[in-house]
């Protein structure tokens, strides 16, 4: 098997002899590709009996899995397997795990923004009645985190207390009462240091930065990352035909999910640890209490109990995890925490805080020339994933558009804060929001649909991202057309009347990060699922993957069934313990179905092979010629002769008891070689197309949005009741980041509103009519052809609802949340500067075609049918970025272009023009400042 | 979140709960009142003020009286409804009050009593231990008001029920009780500016019921309510209005959530038909010049106050339709 087709101007055979990969020229290895078997299976055939709909359509062409379909329940709309437990009130959340004698642990928390902990006594705590045990960070001096590069994490404050609410100590004690009280007993010598919350501010040098990280320390600022990059030719965007330009405040948001952190430590009669908690990622904890606890991995027993909620806020080790262990080993009896709200706040990890700016250009033929991105976010006091999210914020809007040039400036700050991290759309939401909605304002000063602007300039299915992603299956397009069609868009981009307003927005997420965290790709696969088959016929499967509600358990369930040909009802998966479950990296980057489901196939291929063997003795028929079909195994030409699944399991157990088998998924090797090429590759991206239509009260400001039309292409649904979930609870999500929520932080620092009454969630009352549609674009890679569909969908309703608040009211807003106020201000001053009588007055914005708007026509009518081609892989032509500015895909483009550029670290003459994150660069780093502490 | 440990005491008739209240004070015990809990309990579980004692007034028949004229203090929201014969404009009012699960519970008298809210009081223990107290609740510190710092006197939490200016454009009373006996008032008196404070009532005495003048029902009224979620929040800013249609002197309107008090606008709505004919925007614009909002909700003073001219617009023309 060759090199895949998007590689630019190199052939397979240019790797370096130690195997990495040469800079400038990459090699993308074909889809399907991934996990343990390197080349792709043969593509079959009609394998699926056309009585269970074997002729169903290929949007794109055969599939690697087609030879695996049974007809059993792949594709068809399934409730949860666990939502039986869930709806009759029987799943075991993290504080419904009751061990006999159980102690209660509660947590000392900072009442400082930034302070040093000069001296701690515990004395008078230990002292009283009913405290069993006492931690502090002296326990625990090891440091965590969930990235390895970036470990800033102590179980409790070992020198400094970071932000109110930072942990301090904790107590064990024999009931809630009881430790509380002890908690006012805590005798603390304080020295309060100078707090930053304003990350601006983190730019600059300070006395006192919040983490020191030696010589690789920024000066003395409190940037914990700084990124840059740039691609292509710059000299394009020196004389825009049109652009635009848009600076944007995003205030920061949490994830409300509905269960409270919770945690049960316990260390068993033979001194193992069993710790209980909801975590999205269950494999770090593991590490990271191996770290902390200075106990190996082999003597910790993870045991994810359901999870209420995630979406990234439980993905992180965290250290009250750390402290429920470190309570229990003290006092020889389980503990339990359970988090009340304001500590769920306290602890965040949600959406950064962002100051986003965004400047775009389009040339005269409305081809897009640049984006240039600086983004500035506020991680708040600690790393978490902040590493990645600072790549996220610019490399995530490389695609969907064919762009000329990309320039991104990022840094991520610390600052006295509850830290940021990871949330569905994880980095990609924000910057998402603030390009689309440029997209918008570049599309009316060109006379153009915005629609048309977007479907002309889209990169085509099979390319390369000018920053190097591979792109796969692609249903942009797809998704864009049948939102513009769905909504009658047509009939009303422009000509509502003033406060109703309807506008477009795209989303592109990855499906499932490329690179795992934790160790190199080649050793280890992404994902492994394990097999057993006893003589009932009952299917276990043992995965690490975490089922959030997502319905990752069931997705693994259904592939198995798909694959075996047995009722769902047959497939039973274990996944709560680390002690039985294979190693996953967790239910984060939307990888779980993506890797999990893929492993989940293989495993399954390797039972029915098994099967079909002893079927092959059992009837004389070659396993190429039987059928599975609903616990029957027969020969394709003559269902007559056949045997029952029993029949056949019980035969291939014959000499060697249960059937056991495991499959692994690793994606493939891709990406660039610059700095930060490996943040935001994915084996698969997802596309989406939103559009929404609100109401705007121009008297009071207040916007209601009033129906969603959401395409999303999540490749194939394996499950699309489970996909319409998703599409609509992320629009839940997202209207609650772009209308009400936000952490509002007051004049003191100090986080106002950590409770759900003033965090303001939009309930089922404000949700609009959300109409689901999928787009199914079967991806190459995928299992059965699925991507993604938890977070991506999340991005497009942001910029729908602020492109359609301008379409009803004429006014460019943005700083998100839309409250209100906000919008009432934007009117105000629209009124004033237009010297109108009133709100009443404003003319909506209206729409004539420009003389630019045939010609996008015209090319994204020529691109439709290029784009069927290639997705169909009747169209195998190498396809990079670049190729729409009329360059040749199959050479590099560095040498095809003077100006052309890949860096990752800004020249000396750009200090001066970069924006705000952009100063981290004016800045050094110790090592070359001459300090190396 | 652990409820700090209370005594509750369950009185059947109003003098065994004033007796109560007269033991429990003469043996120094502090108490607070509870009806339907909405409002208390959540601030218990903050551990904001929570007392020793509690007496409910479930049991109290009286309590519980219903009819066009007399709505007892334990009548639960979710029972103001045509139905029941009660005003519209209560109905109206009712119906926005937080969501109807709340509704259940929430009574009419702890709407009229319900505590001033200010978002650097209804925090945890641990969140206010964070910004050293405040002056609502202070734990002893004497600590200084946190929404405008350097001002020991007035509390200038936000009262954010939404029946009180409804029932003052109806011109409603309320009967209170207490150890030293019953009285009766109109309900624009029984609130006091202070956060704290709050209202007139005396330690042992309890608002037992509201009563509504016969003209009550010639009126017609509208509450027009701002708030950023329908489905439960509090109002960031309230107006009430109600005339006898065609007669503009019996014009009364009230605000809610704007001040530690709402108010009856009864200056300004003279002023402004002293000065001519009744003109819905410029009257508006009166009201809201009257108000002075401060930083303690979830949305800014300056658009809350803003918001007052169009809510009272929007109510005036309501009503005139």
């Amino acid at each position: 098997m060759g090199s895949y087709r998007q590689q630019p101007g190199a052939p397979s055979s240019e790797v370096r002899k130690d195997g990495k990969r040469v800079a400038g020229k990459q090699v993308f290895p074909p889809p399907g590709s991934g996990g343990s078997e390197p080349q792709m299976r043969p593509r079959d055939l009609d394998f699926i009996p056309e009585t269970v709909g074997g002729k169903e359509a290929k949007p794109a062409g055969d599939h690697i899995h087609d030879r695996d379909r049974t007809g059993t329940v792949v594709g068809k709309p399934i409730p949860l397997v666990d939502s039986n437990a869930k709806v009759t009130g029987q799943a075991w959340y993290g504080d419904d795990v009751r061990l006999p004698g159980e102690l209660i642990g509660k947590i000392l928390r900072s009442p400082h923004h930034y302070a040093r902990i000069k001296s701690i006594d515990t004395s008078r705590v230990e002292a009283l009645p009913g405290v069993i045990a006492v931690s502090t960070g002296q326990d625990a001096p090891n440091r965590f985190g969930v990235l390895p590069v970036t470990k800033d994490e102590h179980a409790m404050a070992v020198e400094k207390v970071r932000h109110v609410g930072d942990l301090v100590a904790c107590v064990a004690a024999v009931d809630e009462a009881t430790a509380i009280e002890a908690l006012s007993l805590f005798d603390i010598e304080w020295e309060e240091l100078e707090p930053v919350f304003d990350p601006k501010k983190g730019l600059e040098d300070h006395d006192e930065p919040i983490h020191w990280r030696g010589k690789y320390h920024l000066a003395r600022t409190n940037v914990q990352k700084r990124v840059f990059q740039e691609f292509g030719d710059r000299s394009l965007v020196k004389t825009p035909h049109a652009s635009s330009h848009g600076s944007w405040t995003m205030m920061g948001v949490h994830h409300g999910f509905t269960e409270p952190h919770a945690v049960v430590a316990h260390w068993d009669p033979n001194g193992r640890l069993q710790l209980y908690t909801p975590q999205q990622v269950p494999h770090y904890t593991h590490r990271a209490l191996s770290t902390v606890l200075d106990v190996p991995m082999h003597q910790i027993n993870v045991i994810r109990t359901f999870v209420g909620g995630g979406f990234g806020g439980k993905s992180d080790p965290f250290p009250h995890e750390m402290c429920a262990a470190l309570l229990a080993r003290k006092a020889g009896r389980p503990v339990r925490i359970t988090f009340d709200r304001e500590e769920v706040y306290w602890i965040n990890r949600g959406r950064h805080p962002s100051h986003i700016d965004v400047k775009m250009t389009a040339d005269d033929s409305g081809r897009i020339s640049g984006f240039d991105i600086d983004a500035l976010i506020d991680g708040g006091g600690f790393a978490s994933f902040g590493h990645v999210t600072s790549y996220y914020n610019g490399v995530l809007a490389t695609a969907p558009y064919e762009l000329g040039s990309f320039h991104y400036t990022g840094a991520r700050v610390w600052t006295n804060k509850p830290a940021s991290g990871a949330m569905r759309g994880h980095g990609a939401v924000n910057t998402r929001c603030a390009v689309e909605v440029g997209l918008d304002e570049m599309a009316e000063s060109m006379n153009v649909d915005p629609i048309d602007l977007r479907l002309a300039n889209l990169l085509p299915p099979h390319s390369r991202t000018i920053s190097g992603f591979r792109i796969t299956s692609n249903g942009m397009r797809e998704a864009l057309e049948r939102v513009r069609e769905g909504s009658q868009w047509d009939k009303k981009f422009r000509q509502l009347p003033l406060g109703k307003g309807i506008g477009i927005g795209c989303g592109f997420f990855i499906s499932g990060s490329g690179l795992p965290i934790h160790w190199d790709p080649k050793n280890f696969p992404h994902a492994t699922v394990h097999i057993q088959v006893d003589m009932d016929g009952g299917v276990t499967v043992h995965t690490g993957a975490a089922d959030i509600g997502q319905g990752s358990t069931t997705a693994v369930a259904q592939v198995v069934a798909e694959v075996l040909a047995l009722p769902i009802e047959m497939i039973h998966v274990r996944s709560h313990e680390s002690d039985t479950s294979p190693v996953d990296l967790g239910s984060y980057s939307s990888r779980v179905t993506f890797m999990n489901a893929n492993a989940a196939i293989r495993a399954a291929i390797g039972i029915r092979d098994q099967l079909l063997k002893a079927a092959w003795d059992m009837l004389g028929y070659h396993p190429n010629v039987l059928v599975l079909n609903d616990r029957r195994i027969y020969y394709k030409h003559d269902p007559a002769i056949g045997v029952s699944y029993l029949e056949a399991l019980h035969k291939a157990q014959a000499d060697t008891g249960a059937l056991i088998a495991r499959g692994a998924y690793r994606s493939p090797p891709m990406g660039g070689v610059h700095k930060g090429a490996a943040a935001g590759l994915a084996p698969a991206y997802s596309f989406s197309a939103y559009v929404a239509e609100v109401d705007v009260d121009v008297e009071t400001g207040l916007v209601s949005c009033t129906n969603v039309w959401a395409a999303h292409d999540c490749g194939k649904a394996l499950n699309p009741l489970a996909v319409k979930g998703q599409i609509i609870g992320s629009c839940h999500m997202g209207l609650g980041q772009v209308l009400t929520e936000k952490m509002v932080y007051g004049r003191t620092g100090h986080l106002q509103n950590a409770n759900l009454l003033e965090y303001k969630i939009p309930s089922v009352h404000e949700m609009p009519h959300v109409e689901a549609i999928i787009v199914e674009s079967s991806d190459p890679e995928g299992p059965f052809g699925a991507k993604e569909a938890g977070e991506g969908p999340l991005l497009p309703i942001l910029p729908a609802v602020v492109n359609a608040v301008y379409d009803a009211i004429g006014v460019r807003l943005r700083n998100l949340p839309l409250t209100p106020d906000v919008v009432y201000a934007g009117i105000e001053k629209h009124v004033k500067q237009n010297g109108l009588e009133d709100a009443e007055a404003i003319e909506p914005p209206r729409l004539k075609h420009g003389p630019l708007q045939s010609v996008l026509v015209a090319r994204s009518d020529e691109h439709r049918e290029r784009d069927r081609l290639r997705q169909r892989s009747e169209d195998t032509s190498a396809y990079v970025n670049g190729v729409l500015f009329g360059f040749d895909p199959d050479r590099p483009l560095a040498e095809q272009v003077d100006g052309w550029r890949e860096a990752d670290e800004p020249l000396p003459e750009q200090l001066a023009e970069l924006g705000f994150a952009g100063r981290a660069w004016l800045k050094k780093e110790q090592r070359h400042m001459g300090g190396d502490d | 979140m652990l409820m700090p440990p209370f005594e509750l005491h369950h009185p059947s008739t109003v003098d065994e709960a004033v007796e109560l209240a007269a033991s429990l004070m003469a043996k120094n015990e502090a108490f607070d009142w509870v009806a339907g809990g909405t409002d208390v309990l959540p601030n218990y579980k903050w551990r904001i003020n929570p007392k020793p004692h509690v007496i409910s007034l479930a049991g109290i028949e009286e309590a519980h009286a219903l009819s066009s004229r007399e709505l007892g203090c334990m009548v639960p929201l979710s029972s103001l409804t045509t139905e029941n014969d009660v005003h519209p404009l209560l109905v109206q009012a009712a119906s926005k009050v937080a969501s109807s699960l709340i509704r259940k519970s929430a009574t009419v008298g702890g709407n009229l009593c319900l505590d001033t809210r200010c978002f650097w009081y209804n925090q945890s223990e641990d969140w206010r231990r964070s910004i050293d107290w405040c002056h609502k609740a202070d734990c002893g510190t004497g600590a200084d008001c946190r929404v405008i710092p350097n001002q020991n006197t007035l509390c200038v939490a936000t009262y954010q029920g939404d029946l009180a200016p409804n029932f003052m454009v109806l011109d409603a009373s309320v009967v209170l009780i207490g150890p030293e006996g019953e009285r009766t008032m109109p309900l624009v008196d029984f609130y006091e500016l202070d956060g704290m404070k709050k209202n007139v009532l005396k330690t042992g005495e309890f608002l037992l019921k509201v009563v509504l003048p016969e003209e009550a029902a010639q009126r017609k009224g509208c509450y027009q309510k701002l708030r950023v979620r329908d489905s439960w929040d509090f109002p960031e800013a309230g107006v009430a209005a109600s005339w006898v249609p065609g007669n503009a002197s019996s014009l009364m309107v009230a605000s809610t959530a704007l001040e530690s008090i709402p108010r009856l606008h009864t200056e300004q709505v003279e002023e402004h038909l002293t000065a001519g004919d009744l003109d819905p925007l410029a009257l508006a614009k009166i009201v809201q010049k009257s108000v002075k909002p401060v930083n303690n909700t979830a949305l800014p003073p300056r658009y809350r106050r803003a918001m007052v001219k169009t809510l009272t617009k929007r109510a005036l023309l309501d009503i005139l339709e």
